[in-house]
């Protein structure tokens, strides 16, 4: 293998071990997204923490890509920040290339290669790409660390995903409930008017807020439809 | 043929401590025990003295008792607020509290808050900071209001005004600065309230509401829940589920008692 | 023509591992397509002495223990060869340590009209380099004006994770399809093995899968009863495997190449399946 000499951050010469090289760190915070027919929900909390401290109680890690597309962070602050800042990038490059906007699944595979060049080194970060598709339906794409991705109709990600997720999957989805219509794998969810979605975005976050004590202070809410992108903040606890 | 145990050390034994943090290293999880992350608080004032804690426990990042009582009765004149691992706090303060109960039976005197201090010290002293409590206690006494911080090891210090918890420092930037000798009672309850609450909207350990227990001469008045600054907002809809919801796999119906015909009773006569 | 756009997406020596070129990072985007930045496999290394060793510290792919970054992983995959063609079938699960990320993860990865590949292992990783070898089929496609058989595919994909062997890459793939020489099927993993066979199951759920397969198999099953088999060891397998479930999604393939067949909910096949041993 040739990567020990093209690669200048490997010092051949030197033989001590590096006691402790830990870049990581969990600045905790919750993401949720649900895409509907003709929109898409993403909505964060906005608390900032390291251990038992709040760093600051407004930090947003939610960013508007486009017009269209919405992207979700959750994990260590820095390197939520390089991926976004990397997306924008990349799709200004696109946009002076090719003289359009990227969709939103064209930055979805984007995003999953660039996550993926970091195998060796994973960002910290767990995202959710939402927005709407070339149809204009709604969409969600959720990653693991390292690019692994999928469309889901729903999903929630960060410290409270445990308490969300299942809320999600029952009250979306429907699992679990005899009788009620099923939510295929992959189609946005029909069924939810936006009012009804965000009747549940919201229920999610100021329950998940009595819980868990990394997620609070503000609920930040983007509503994608082919009107553009809404953004509203709507206080949380802050205890 | 089973020979019994032949217990000839003293004192105490660590082995159990010393197999679970090997256990530990070698990557078993221990139980998540529940944590008073806790903020709790007390000062002394012109005529006693002022308890305070917040309401929260937590297991690991969870929130695991969102208004539990952390300011434990020891005596009719002395109360002991509590921070570490719960069942600690919660079992220490308990025998502590019996233990003043049989000494003031045994000599018909008023308890002093000195006593239970020191049978606090040396009983957490004897476990080596295994027993996770870090208390706060205070009490008035026939020589006055006393106050003092025992911390796990057993080391103790005498103050007017002591923060204990993880939200220890942002209820102590309260008090040190405005604190002074000779505050009126409800001047000394309200700064008790803002130093909680310091802890509550600033230590992610803490939350919820404020408790306090103001201590004087002859009378105690225990203010469970005095603050309520953290009220949940109500829910934009309900999640009551249709009758049907459940599944039901299979019916079965058995009768728990039998019943016979010909033992009713003869009401003839 | 078509040679130029060949020649635009190939690196001048076949490039396995780390090539010379520069980060993707380094290259500006007004140089030319932002495409390219994505077209060369050049992989950011931490900057340890042990970059293999930083990379087992903070992930894991292979069990449920409590790493900081949890990557997604699958679970039961099988794929056999028969009379007239090849089943593959698989679960749906992802896992991150010990939580179920996903019930409907795609674990057969349509590399061409006439290529399957299956997932299991670290997900990211079969996705990518499947995803990379269909690029490469293309290519040779290109190249060559006929069709890459399946033997060479999977060796392309063998040598491609073979290069970075030892670097903690986890994959378990069957690579199957239609070639000249009628119905394929190769086993490929993360340590570079590659093996030809008529009869793979992978996974942690393969154990469950292998013992309802062998008791059913036989060369000249019907096309439908392959399907079934197929179908129902999947279904055994998430029975009794934890970190497999979800749907069963089964593809078949024959000389026009792949079809998708079928996903059903594990849940849906069990009553379907208790309810026909109950019945007389």
């Amino acid at each position: 293998m040739d990567m020990l000499a093209t690669n200048p951050a490997v010092h051949p010469t030197s033989t001590a071990k590096q006691a402790a090289f830990s870049p990581y760190a969990d600045h905790g915070g919750t993401n949720l997204a649900i895409a509907g027919a003709d929109y898409c929900i993403l909505a964060s909390d906005t608390r900032q923490s390291s251990g038992y401290n709040i760093n600051t109680r407004f930090a947003p890690k939610t960013f508007k890509l486009s017009d269209k597309s919405v992207l979700a962070t959750a994990g260590c602050q820095p390197d939520c920040n390089m991926v976004v800042t990397r997306v924008k990038h990349s799709m200004k490059g696109y946009k002076y290339t090719h003289n359009k906007e990227m969709s939103t699944p064209a930055i979805a595979q984007m995003l999953s290669i660039m996550l993926y060049q970091k195998r060796f080194f994973p960002y910290y970060d767990f995202n959710i790409l939402g927005g709407l598709d070339e149809e204009g339906k709604g969409c969600v794409f959720c990653y693991d660390a390292v690019g692994s991705y999928e469309r889901v109709p729903c999903n929630a990600y960060g410290s409270a995903s445990a308490l969300i997720q299942p809320f999600l999957d029952n009250q979306v989805r429907n699992k679990n409930q005899q009788g009620k219509e099923k939510v295929t794998e992959f189609d946005p969810v029909a069924r939810l008017s936006i009012d009804e979605a965000m009747r549940i975005v919201k229920d999610a976050f100021t329950s998940a807020t009595e819980r868990d004590i990394y997620t609070g202070d503000f609920l930040q809410i983007f509503i994608v439809t082919s009107a553009g992108v809404e953004e509203q903040l709507h206080p949380l606890k802050r205890d | 043929m089973s020979a019994r145990i032949d217990q000839t050390a003293t004192g105490f034994d660590f082995g159990l401590a010393k197999r679970n943090a090997s256990l530990e290293a070698s990557g078993v999880k221990a139980p998540n025990a529940t944590k008073t992350g806790t903020t709790i608080v007390g000062l002394i004032f012109k005529d006693g003295l002022v308890l305070g804690a917040d309401t929260r426990a937590t297991a690991g990042s969870i929130v695991a008792d969102k208004n539990c009582e952390k300011i434990h009765y020891i005596a009719p004149n002395m109360y002991c607020c509590g921070a570490g691992t719960a069942a600690d706090t919660e079992y220490t303060t308990n025998m502590i509290s019996s233990q003043m109960a049989l000494h003031n039976m045994s000599t018909g005197r008023e308890s002093r808050v000195v006593t239970a201090m020191t049978l606090l010290k040396q009983y957490l002293f004897r476990y080596q900071g295994h027993i996770s409590a870090a208390l706060v206690l205070g009490g008035y006494d026939v020589t006055g209001p006393h106050l003092y911080t025992i911390y796990p090891h057993g080391s103790t210090d005498k103050l007017p005004y002591v923060t204990m918890g993880s939200g220890s420092l942002a209820a102590m930037s309260v008090f040190e600065s405005r604190w002074r000798p000779d505050m009126e009672r409800q001047e000394a309850i309200d700064m008790v309230k803002d130093a909680i609450e310091a802890g509550i909207f600033n230590d992610l350990g803490s939350g919820s509401n404020v408790d306090v227990c103001v201590i004087e001469k002859g009378k105690v008045d225990y203010l469970r829940n005095y603050a309520k600054p953290n009220e949940r907002v109500q829910k934009e809809q309900s999640y009551k589920f249709a009758r049907g919801t459940t599944a039901v796999i299979k019916t079965s119906i058995r009768d728990l008692v039998t019943v016979t015909e010909d033992t009713a009773m003869d009401i003839t006569a | 023509m078509i040679s130029d756009i060949v020649a635009q997406y190939t690196t001048p020596e076949a490039s396995l591992g780390f090539g010379s070129e520069a980060l993707p990072s380094q290259r500006g985007f007004l140089s030319g397509d932002v495409a390219h930045q994505f077209n060369s496999l050049a992989f950011d290394l931490p900057r340890t002495q042990d970059p293999v060793d930083f990379l087992h510290t903070y992930t894991d792919v292979k069990s449920a223990e409590d790493n900081l970054i949890k990557l997604a992983h699958g679970t039961t995959t099988l794929a056999f060869k028969y009379a007239s063609g090849v089943v593959v079938a698989t679960d749906s699960r992802a896992t991150q340590g010990s939580v179920i990320s996903s019930q409907s993860v795609k674990k057969v990865i349509e590399i061409n009209p006439y290529l399957l590949g299956t997932m299991a292992g670290g997900a990211a990783d079969c996705a990518f380099w499947e995803r990379e070898l269909g690029r490469r089929c293309r290519l040779y496609e290109l190249r060559n004006k006929e069709r890459i058989s399946v033997a060479a595919a999977s060796k392309l994909l063998a040598n491609m994770v073979y290069s970075y062997k030892g670097m903690g890459l986890s994959m378990g793939t069957m690579i199957s399809g239609w070639d000249k020489t009628g119905p394929n099927l190769f086993y490929v993993d993360n340590d570079g093995l590659r093996l030809k066979g008529d009869l793979f199951s992978v996974g942690s759920g393969a154990t469950y899968a292998y013992g309802v397969l062998d008791s059913g198999y036989n060369h000249e099953l019907s096309k439908a009863d392959a399907i079934e088999l197929g179908k129902r060891s999947i279904y055994h397998a998430t029975h009794r495997d934890a970190y497999s479930g979800g749907s069963v999604r089964v593809f078949h393939i024959n000389e026009s190449g792949w079809e998708f067949i079928s996903l059903t909910d594990v849940d849906d096949l069990h009553w379907e399946y208790t309810d026909q041993a109950r019945a007389p």
